[in-house]
């Protein structure tokens, strides 16, 4: 060490005796991390749901009607925390940085996107925590609600990241997934209830979403056709599946693209 | 390093292009670095020096051509063997240097415990523990240096390394540089700063819109210029280019950095010419300035072209 560098280090000890604590060393750690250090952004971030879960379940709004709002919550929540992050680290040249590591794409795909999940998995769980204190639902039908939200974010994040992967402008992004996610949304019987038979009942039996508007209404009091706890189940667990392999795939086609 | 063959080039590339649908882009080139050697494409910019230097990085799919990294071409595989510092800083900025560079370094298989030595090279031990987001430009980009440089990479490939460094940061990394290609580095640089290329390369190939116009050895280069002078002129009034270029012993001469760039074989009343011929044209001369010519000059006697406009 030469003089001069030992210099530096015995200035710099104070300040690094406050290094102790262990550093990120994987890729979903360091991105949570990082949001979590943008502290007025995250309080916004998870006091935006509040905003709208308190006045519906204290004024007692129709379930119909509240349950279509947080179904298009979690939706919004898990492809704009994926899509809009993905393409601003593309533009800030960030996955140009992890696209020359020796990391396989599918693990970044999967790291960025389960850090992204963290957060939204959060915002959701708190608005199941207004509705418990609130409703006092039965706790299966609370339990698979929560796990179909969580779903539910896992599928809106695979949107959000395939979106990601077709465009370089978050502002774009913004306008691709309002595309995507519109139809999605009315295929799912939120704005019109879903119908006892034709093409969109089968339709709508293989979207997340209107297995979570159900678990919602069913929670807030309301009464939908159809919906119960083990369906809810076995809907999350298959979305779930599906959305990780999906993001997996999708890890290539996001570092292939060059901002 | 030892694990490489130290007779065979690390990074070659043969024939390489990546051409875009504008008909835009670099190539074909063809070029090789060996154990240490520090391979500088130069060229002004739109030369392709950045598209070339992405694609022997991994980062770009050639659309013509080969490359292979130690002798193979396998992508992933080189991406556990090569350090590639592009010209976006990007970091995580909530988060510290150390950091940083400890996920880096493990990323690449390197011990995240060698961040506190990385960073002490690099001069930002002291704000070590500072979010990235209150350092300075100049500061995170030696970070990024440092990230690249920790653990000894065999292969380093950096786009346009001396951006935003000071004199001393640049001194810094032209020294890092020497001192590990004593034991091995093969290095790979895309710039157009021909001060920093002169210190640390060994192999220069010229780029002009997208073709390769030379590749040689820094010294052979240089060795070309032997007996020529670099004369800049700042003046007023409408270009006096034509008529320079009418003067005997002037070689080439283009406009460049608001002036006139000129470079001329040394002989006898070759300033008072110039002058005569500046009187002539009732032009305002601001200022002059003669040197030995360096790899600016080399570029300007090939192509007839400024490097910096």
């Amino acid at each position: 060490m030469t003089e001069r560098s030992e210099g530096v280090m015995e200035r710099a000890q104070p300040r690094m005796a406050g290094l102790t604590r262990p550093r990120p060393t994987q890729l979903w750690q360091l991105e949570l991390r990082g949001t979590l250090a943008r502290r007025r952004a995250l309080l916004i971030k998870l006091a935006f749901p509040l905003v709208l879960v308190i006045p519906l379940v204290t004024t007692g709004a129709p379930p119909f009607f509240a349950g279509m709002l947080l179904t298009v919550l979690i939706a919004m929540v898990g492809t704009v925390g994926t899509g809009v992050t993905i393409t601003r680290a593309r533009g800030s040249g960030w996955l140009d940085r992890l696209a020359v590591l020796p990391l396989p794409a599918w693990r970044v795909g999967l790291e960025l996107f389960f850090a992204s999940w963290l957060v939204d998995a959060l915002q959701a769980t708190l608005v199941l925590v207004v509705i418990a204190i609130a409703e006092r639902p039965d706790p299966a039908t609370l339990g698979t609600t929560w796990l179909l939200a969580l779903a539910g974010l896992a599928f809106s994040g695979a949107i959000g990241l395939g979106i990601a992967a077709l465009t370089d402008h978050p502002g774009e992004a913004m306008l691709y997934l309002a595309v995507v996610l519109a139809p999605l949304l009315f295929l799912s019987g939120l704005f019109t209830g879903v119908p006892a038979e034709g093409v969109r009942y089968w339709v709508a039996q293989i979207l997340p979403f209107s297995y979570l508007d159900e678990g919602f209404q069913l929670l807030l009091g309301g009464n939908p056709p159809y919906g119960d706890p083990l369906s809810f189940l076995i809907a999350a667990a298959i979305v779930l599946a599906i959305s990780l392999a999906a993001t997996a795939a999708l890890g290539r086609a996001i570092l292939a693209r060059t901002g | 390093m030892s694990e490489f063959s130290l007779t065979q080039p690390w990074l070659v590339a043969e024939g390489l292009a990546r051409r875009y649908r504008n008909g835009r882009g670099v190539g074909p080139v063809s070029l090789r670095v060996g154990p240490g050697e520090v391979q500088a494409l130069v060229g002004p910019n739109g030369s392709g020096k950045t598209t070339l230097l992405r694609c022997l990085a991994t980062r770009t799919s050639p659309t013509s051509g080969q490359v292979s990294w130690f002798g193979r071409h396998d992508r992933q595989e080189a991406r556990s063997r090569l350090a590639v510092v592009f010209d976006a800083t990007a970091h995580t900025d909530e988060l510290s240097a150390s950091q940083n560079l400890a996920f880096f370094a493990t990323a690449r298989g390197v011990d995240p415990n060698l961040w506190e030595s990385a960073l002490e090279e690099a001069a930002v031990a002291e704000l070590a523990s500072d979010p990235l987001s209150r350092l300075s430009y100049g500061m995170r980009r030696r970070v990024l240096l440092a990230e690249a440089l920790v653990g000894d990479p065999p292969l380093l490939l950096l786009d346009e390394p001396t951006l935003g460094l000071d004199v001393s940061g640049c001194q810094w990394l032209a020294e890092a540089i020497r001192i590990r290609a004593r034991t091995g580095l093969a290095t790979c640089i895309s710039t157009n700063d021909t001060d920093f290329v002169e210190q640390v390369a060994t192999r220069v190939c010229f780029l002009v819109d997208g073709e390769a116009v030379r590749d040689a050895p820094l010294s052979e280069l240089l060795a070309e210029l032997g007996g020529s002078r670099e004369i800049q002129l700042s003046y007023r009034g409408l270009s006096p280019i034509s008529a320079v270029r009418a003067i005997e012993g002037v070689e080439r001469a283009a406009e460049a950095e608001g002036g006139l760039l000129i470079l001329a074989r040394q002989r006898d009343g070759l300033l008072p010419d110039i002058l005569a011929t500046l009187g002539d044209l009732d032009l305002h001369l601001v200022d002059l300035k003669v040197r030995d010519p360096g790899l600016a000059d080399c570029f300007l006697r090939l192509t007839g072209r400024a490097l910096h406009d």
